[in-house]
């Protein structure tokens, strides 16, 4: 650790000054390393966790906020339900509403997470279908990598519906935003065959597995200028992780989960729906009294629940801002150290990277040694599963299958992440436990059978 | 009495005492032990709309909920799926389900509802396709008629409740009239909506022989609403004999927010075309399964049902014994309040559970639904005491059979609820805040606060 140099004491002259200063020095105002562990003391100690992707995180203060919310429900119910939840779902979205640079709070509606505002969406499309606003072998668009929940929720509203699908299928490792730009290209022009419309194109900003981020902003030019009906991106990971502006980005729908890389607890996303698209007529699929109201009032009475975790982001917002720079300042830090730890992994053990530093944001794929022998799917879990009881190292592995032609490949990717709660010592924990196993000679056939 | 007994007893109990020598059912013990986090000085007659949750099942429920904050993908790949089999072991038990893969966990009845709709609405096919429901349906099933069956085409019959009702045939031979009228256009009834227990105004109907009537007249599929059965009634789903059957945890059987079993009965075909509405990858692999993965979320409330079973095991007679004496409790709180104002029960005690309907004084005026909310409001923020107010529009077809009052037409009911924290002086204090009211000439429109 002593020879990084340390994030949170980099002197910058730019600093916003500090709400409460406790002392009169420079930058002592913010969080402080010590602190930063206390607030996530719960986490497993023995654990190298260098997967935030996948679940996220929560400090425990905001915890602690969510369980004096859940007290005050249970406490009055009646009230807290006339008197306190609107109020505080109102707070909530006017927050995210500029966090993202949505013109109009009607557009923002906060929803359990991603899968469900999929849910959303392509159930608006399968209605488009029965009604016949849509014909039989309209097309819709997505990512070869898009996220399994997406691609079976695709299938359950829209092939279900009459709808054909076609995927873009994209390079990995991946060298270049042109790769993906021309590889979408190909499949919109496939889509348009024998005058078919394409009804939808579904983009994720920064993919699950293997992770990458994609030029979104380009590829929603794109879909204007070849007539494509609608575009949803799926930024389960964006939040937190990369830029996500409204405006600039130019979607028609955009959600992104809150408890990955936004500090809230498990769970909260948020769908934008842009006013100016012509389809206006979503709705959450479990109904109450307030079908009709729109989605953003439905969205926040889906019948009695815990919506604590909806409640809780102004405390987040708080939180965030005892950071260096705020939320700005966190995804820069984990970009900076998630590159950095994935170089070191990649010199160590001989490999590569699976994309330039420029195309990932907190996460990043990293090549295992090739002599681990990963060959499926199945082989990459049970590594992981091995990783995580032998090692103690928590991080999931992408099997990334040969193509004809290619031999003595990489076929096995780690996808690292980079929190505030993580050190250098949890990267060569993982470094290490690798290098151990090259050197006793596992394969991943020994965890067959 | 035993009132002042009780009282005594409650001095002497400590905040958290170990258990056996003062009586679990006291409901100062529960105050002090269990559920301390009560709004204090407030008469919670209400238990119907939210539920509870006593302190043994909060702690429980932030165990589970650190655990996976701890390390959430061995949570993910090792405990979870489980834990939710044992819930839903629990709950396949509690009501009689012949197999492990009828029964699924979901957030609430409203959740169950867009599911069983959105598979009924698959199933349209003819024009006159029907949907038969209860006129006092759940304001969210109503809804969801509108978004799932309405907008597919089909038509919807409205049964009318009797209210105030004397007797299960009543109930009977509206449903018989409303089922007649929906196959008078030619047309399938493809789903009867029948609630266990309606919500306003609260009744206990006999849903086993409506399902009877319902496979006697060809129904399609029934639907059982009873989000206020588990806890309140005994439940055995193959007596009951509907397709679908839907119950609340969080209301009357201690589960925190939130949530509900949905049964699907295997020997129905349709239940393996179910969809849980939010689809993940577990998609096709059966309800139950969809519904324990819904993508990331807490799913707390689901696993402490174990829990529950032992928290309601610590009383006499269990889950069995707290029902017969919340229904006791209300039907005698119930008579003493209907005494003190002069009026009268909505229905007769053996046709209601925990909660029962009590006529308000006619000297309130309650006009509208909009006056029922503002004495409901009054009685909250003037008097402490939290209970729905429910109006009774006047119908012209009942003529001389409209419920009176020696002042005049009933227009106003009130529900209450009784659950093993109240006391009686919840009721006092209710009953008291009604008669100043009605002291003071104050009538609803009066009381309206904004």
């Amino acid at each position: 650790m002593a020879s990084q140099s340390h994030p949170y004491l980099n002197g910058d002259s730019n600093t916003h000054i500090p709400k409460k200063p406790k002392l009169s020095s420079l930058s002592s105002s913010f969080i402080t390393e010590a602190e930063i562990q206390s607030e996530f003391s719960h986490h497993d100690s023995t654990i190298a966790r260098i997967n935030n992707g996948s679940f996220g995180c929560c400090p425990s203060s905001i915890s602690n906020s969510q369980q004096h919310l859940q007290l005050q429900f249970l406490s009055q119910p009646d009230h807290f339900y006339f008197s306190h939840l609107k109020p505080g779902i109102l707070r909530s979205r006017t927050l995210l509403q500029s966090l993202i640079n949505a013109q109009h709070l009607d557009e923002i509606s906060i929803v359990d997470n991603a899968t469900t505002a999929a849910a959303i969406v392509l159930q608006n499309i399968a209605w488009s279908f029965a009604e016949g606003k849509f014909n039989q072998g309209d097309v819709a668009i997505m990512l070869h990598y898009a996220y399994g929940a997406v691609k079976k929720s695709i299938e359950a509203y829209l092939t279900r519906a009459g709808g054909h699908v076609i995927e873009v299928h994209l390079p990995f490792p991946v060298n270049s935003n042109e790769e993906i730009v021309f590889e979408f290209r190909k499949a919109l022009e496939k889509g348009k065959e024998n005058g078919r419309k394409v009804r939808l194109a579904v983009i994720d900003h920064i993919t699950s597995m293997p992770t990458v981020v994609i030029p979104v902003k380009e590829l929603v030019r794109i879909c204007r200028e070849e007539g494509v009906d609608q575009v949803f991106v799926d930024a389960t990971h964006g939040i937190g992780c990369t830029d996500v502006d409204m405006q600039d980005i130019g979607a028609d729908f955009y959600t992104s989960n809150l408890h990955k890389w936004f500090f809230c607890p498990p769970s909260i996303a948020f769908l934008y729906c842009r006013k100016s698209s012509q389809c206006l007529d979503l709705h959450h699929p479990v109904v109450t009294h307030e079908y009709g109201n729109g989605l953003a009032v439905e969205s926040a009475w889906i019948g009695a629940r815990d919506y604590s975790a909806q409640l809780v982001v102004p405390k987040v917002f708080e939180f965030v801002d005892r950071f260096e720079g705020g939320i700005e300042g966190i995804k820069k830090r984990n970009h900076e150290n998630v590159v950095k730890m994935g170089q070191m992994l990649a010199k160590v053990w001989g490999t590569n990277l699976g994309c330039p530093p420029e195309m990932c944001a907190s996460m990043i794929m990293v090549g295992l040694p090739a002599c681990l022998g990963i060959s499926s799917d199945l082989d990459t879990l049970k590594l992981r599963t091995h990783l995580r009881d032998k090692f103690g190292v928590e991080v999931p592995i992408y099997y990334r299958a040969p193509k004809d032609g290619e031999v003595d490949l990489v076929t096995g990717y780690a996808r690292i992440s980079y929190q505030v709660y993580n050190k250098v010592d949890d990267y060569h924990k993982f470094r290490d436990a690798i290098n151990e196993l090259v050197g006793d000679g596992f394969t991943c056939t020994l965890l067959r059978g | 009495m035993g009132e002042k007994e009780e009282l005594r007893n409650g001095d002497y109990v400590a905040k958290k005492p170990k258990l056996l020598k003062l009586s679990i059912s006291d409901p100062e013990y529960l105050l002090a032990s269990e559920f301390s986090h009560h709004e204090p000085g407030t008469a919670r007659i209400n238990n119907g709309s939210f539920g509870c949750c006593p302190e043994s099942i909060i702690a429980a429920q932030r165990t589970w909920q650190l655990r996976f904050l701890k390390q959430p993908d061995h949570f993910y790949f090792s405990t979870l799926r489980p834990n939710l089999s044992k819930s839903r072991a629990v709950v396949k038990t509690l009501i009689n389900a012949s197999d492990l893969d009828e029964v699924s966990l979901v957030d609430n009845a409203t959740t169950a509802a867009a599911i069983v709709l959105q598979q009924v609405g698959r199933r349209f096919s003819q024009i006159n396709d029907t949907v038969v429901m209860f006129h006092c349906a759940f304001p969210a099933i109503k809804k969801s008629i509108q978004a799932y069956v309405t907008r597919a085409g089909a038509s919807v019959i409205e049964v009318r409740l009797p209210f105030p009702v004397n007797s299960d045939s009543e109930i009977i031979a509206e449903f018989r009239k409303g089922l007649s009228k929906a196959k008078s256009n030619g047309g399938k009834v493809r789903l009867a909506i029948i609630d266990h227990i309606t919500s306003m105004p609260s009744v206990l109907v006999p849903v086993r022989e409506l399902v009877e009537i319902c496979r006697e007249q060809g129904v399609d599929q029934v639907f059982v609403d009873a989000a206020h059965a588990i806890g309140s009634v005994p439940i055995d789903v193959q007596e009951i004999g509907a397709d679908f059957y839907v119950s609340n945890l969080y209301k009357w059987f201690f589960a925190p927010p939130s949530v509900a079993f949905l049964y699907c009965r295997k020997s129905n075909s349709s239940s393996s075309t179910m969809h849980h509405p939010v689809v993940s990858h577990e998609y096709g692999n059966g309800l139950p399964i969809e519904s324990s993965w819904i993508g990331t979320r807490d799913y707390s409330p689901q696993l402490v049902i174990p829990t529950i079973i032992e928290f309601v095991n610590r009383f006499e007679g269990g889950i069995e014994g707290i029902m017969a004496r919340n229904h006791e409790q209300v039907v005698k709180m119930g008579k003493m309040l209907a005494e003190s104002w002069g009026t009268s029960l909505g229905s007769p005690p053996e046709m209601c559970a925990s909660m029962i309907m009590v006529a308000l004084p006619s000297k309130l005026c309650v006009t509208s639904d909009d006056d029922a909310f503002s004495l409901r409001s009054h009685l909250r923020e003037k008097y402490k005491v939290e209970v729905p107010i429910y109006y009774r529009p006047p119908n012209e077809d009942d003529g001389e059979n409209e419920p009176r009052h020696k002042d005049g037409l009933i227009t106003g009911y009130t529900r209450i609820s009784h659950q093993i924290y109240n006391k009686v002086e919840d009721y006092y204090k209710f009953r008291d805040a009604i008669n100043q009211i009605v002291e003071n000439q104050q009538v609803c429109k009066m009381l309206s606060t904004k």
